[in-house]
């Protein structure tokens, strides 16, 4: 940008070391970023792919390439497709709940006021504590002697088995998730309507509009496009949902709320099958980039009413 | 019999709507609240207290013992942990800034298609899980000699945050007008220098946003510093030490609930004192992202 202010009398023929001269403050400000991140990001992603076709072990900087037998087993390995059809579950229900849960309550708490505010402090403080955390907490509450059942047993109810027993456990993973990220999906549905104008809501109460006729008609329109982000970055981030079944359930019981990364690092790092984990890391990021773009097209028509 | 309320009354008092409403919220308010309550007051209880009335406290059962043991227990430092995640915390950001705050200048101010090729190269970084490239990665740091070293797990830390980082600093930067640019260059300050000198102060808004994204995603990372430095390196963050602690004695609740309440108040604390820049940095960081 310096070559604004200097005068160059034949900007046509500048010779090549000039030509570098002017580049080399771009290349030394961009090049360490970018090295950082081929070296962490692009050759590990084109790696993974690599990695998926061997028997690595993970230690040894030996292995043989397998072709695609990860693959094959990971289509045919019966704990594969259970922790691929649970992941699928939590993604789906998880998305389902978090988004309506996070809608319902950023429209009754979208106005003014110290209640409000409050009411947002405390529905969103989960998101800020790792789900590792929410996890443990969880599980020692819903835990046969926790404190879920403790209460349950002084209104005379029978202890539930909320973590022992296959559906309940299942039912208490996406319960939990949802109970700690709905505050997230909150938070971005109430700057969405914060951001509708007034004057949309005065026209339309002159109109006759109730207020579910307004929510409905003018506040969901205009807030199509935080909708998709909400919508994908859930999904996506069911995905890969680990942490809060590590603890909360450790995949129990009898496996049956096993998640397609717990899956992963398990095959990977506890029976040091890391190319048959790496298969399985490449399956991932393509169903998460096909159903993240899914999505994102699919809401493009929601979103396109808006502008017309 | 049921009075109906005359139209004057209406307008103070509040509506069955309202009312019904504020019910709902203030019990959806109880089951976000109750946890952390049991949590806090089941941290100074013995296990029969816990299991027997979990939600009551009384000076007959209240005790600091479990506590102070959480803090001095062997299994887990949990001071240590505080110090090297906030260790962790403090370098990511630091590096993450440092590298990600140049290149997006480079782009914002670019005209080239290199340039909108470079931007597209560290957004596609958006869609790539972490969990996907740790594997690969471990394989990198293996060959790189970095594996279960702390500059290995900052490497790829900072790496994770720079797509983010990259994205909003970029569109932050196209926002700052180029006759400041100029103003340096006129100076006689070369480009880079001009950058950190009078581009960067301008920048505190976005990177305060950065700052706070990142400090969560590392304070509540557990999983890559579980593989990347691995228990045998006897590094723990908060997270990696809990599991450690917890994750064995999941039914000793005196161990259970002073360890978490523990590992969780610096990052309420932290929601504390800076709700509005966390909610205003999510939602920057999803809307803009």
């Amino acid at each position: 940008m310096a070559d604004t202010l200097t005068v160059v009398p034949h900007p046509r023929r500048r010779s090549a070391a000039r030509v570098w001269r002017d580049r080399l403050p771009g290349i030394v400000m961009g090049g360490p970023a970018v090295l950082v991140f081929l070296a962490m990001f692009i050759v590990p992603m084109f790696l993974a792919f690599v990695l998926s076709l061997t028997d690595w072990n993970g230690y040894s900087l030996n292995f043989t390439f397998i072709g695609l037998d990860n693959y094959a087993e990971a289509f045919r390995n019966p704990r594969t497709v259970d922790a691929a059809i649970f992941t699928a579950v939590v993604a789906f229900f998880g998305t389902v709940l978090c988004n309506g849960v996070g809608l319902t309550i950023a429209a009754l708490i979208s106005g003014s006021g110290r209640a409000n505010t409050l009411m947002r402090t405390i529905f969103f403080y989960p998101y800020i504590i790792s789900a590792l955390i929410i996890g443990f907490l969880w599980s020692a509450m819903l835990a046969p002697e926790g404190a879920v059942n403790g209460l349950l047993g002084h209104l005379g109810v029978p202890p539930v088995p909320f973590l022992t027993e296959v559906a309940f456990a299942k039912a208490s993973v996406i319960l939990t998730i949802v109970w700690s990220h709905f505050g997230f999906n909150m938070i971005l549905f109430l700057a969405g309507i914060k951001s509708v104008p007034t004057e949309y809501y005065e026209a339309a109460t002159v109109d006759g509009a109730s207020r579910w006729q307004q929510f409905r008609n003018v506040t969901l329109p205009l807030i199509a496009p935080v909708f998709t982000v909400n919508l994908v970055l859930t999904l996506v981030g069911l995905l890969k949902v680990y942490d809060i079944v590590l603890a909360l359930t450790d995949g129990g019981p009898a496996g049956s709320t096993q998640t397609i990364v717990y899956q992963i690092l398990r095959d990977s790092f506890a029976q040091s099958e890391l190319g048959f984990g790496a298969a399985q890391s490449v399956i991932l990021l393509l169903v998460t980039a096909v159903l993240g773009l899914a999505v994102t097209f699919a809401r493009r028509g929601a979103e396109q009413k808006v502008a017309d | 019999m049921r009075r109906y309320p005359t139209p004057r009354r209406r307008l103070r008092a509040p509506g069955v709507g309202t009312v019904l409403k504020w019910v709902l919220l203030g019990a959806a308010a109880l089951v976000m609240l109750v946890p952390l309550y049991i949590m806090v007051i089941n941290a100074f209880k013995p296990q029969e207290a816990i299991i027997s009335s979990p939600l009551a406290i009384g000076p007959d059962t209240f005790s600091l013992e479990y506590l102070q043991a959480a803090l001095t227990s062997e299994k887990f430092n949990v001071v240590r942990a505080y110090g090297v995640t906030l260790l962790f915390v403090a370098l990511v950001n630091v590096f993450g800034i440092a590298l990600a705050a140049p290149v997006a200048y480079v782009i914002a101010r670019g005209r080239s298609r290199w340039h909108l090729g470079l931007l597209l190269l560290f957004v596609s970084g958006l869609f790539i899980p972490g969990q996907v490239t740790l594997i690969p990665v471990v394989f990198v740091l293996r060959v790189l000699g970095l594996i279960n070293t702390i500059p290995g797990f900052i490497l790829f830390e900072t790496a994770a945050t720079l797509p983010v980082t990259i994205f909003l600093f970029a569109a932050y930067l196209r926002t700052v007008p180029r006759d400041i640019d100029e103003a340096a260059a006129l100076d006689g300050a070369g480009k880079i220098r001009a950058f950190w000198a009078c581009i960067f102060p301008i920048m505190r808004p976005v990177v305060a946003t950065i700052v706070v994204l990142n400090s969560i995603s590392v304070w509540n990372d557990f999983v890559s510093p579980q593989i990347i430095l691995g228990p045998g390196s006897g590094i723990y963050t908060v997270t990696t030490g809990v599991y450690a602690a917890v994750g064995e004695f999941s039914t000793d609740y005196t161990t259970v609930f002073p360890t978490l309440l523990l590992a969780v108040t610096p990052a309420i604390l932290f929601f504390v004192l800076m709700q509005r820049h966390i909610i205003g940095g999510l939602v920057a960081g999803a809307t803009k992202g």
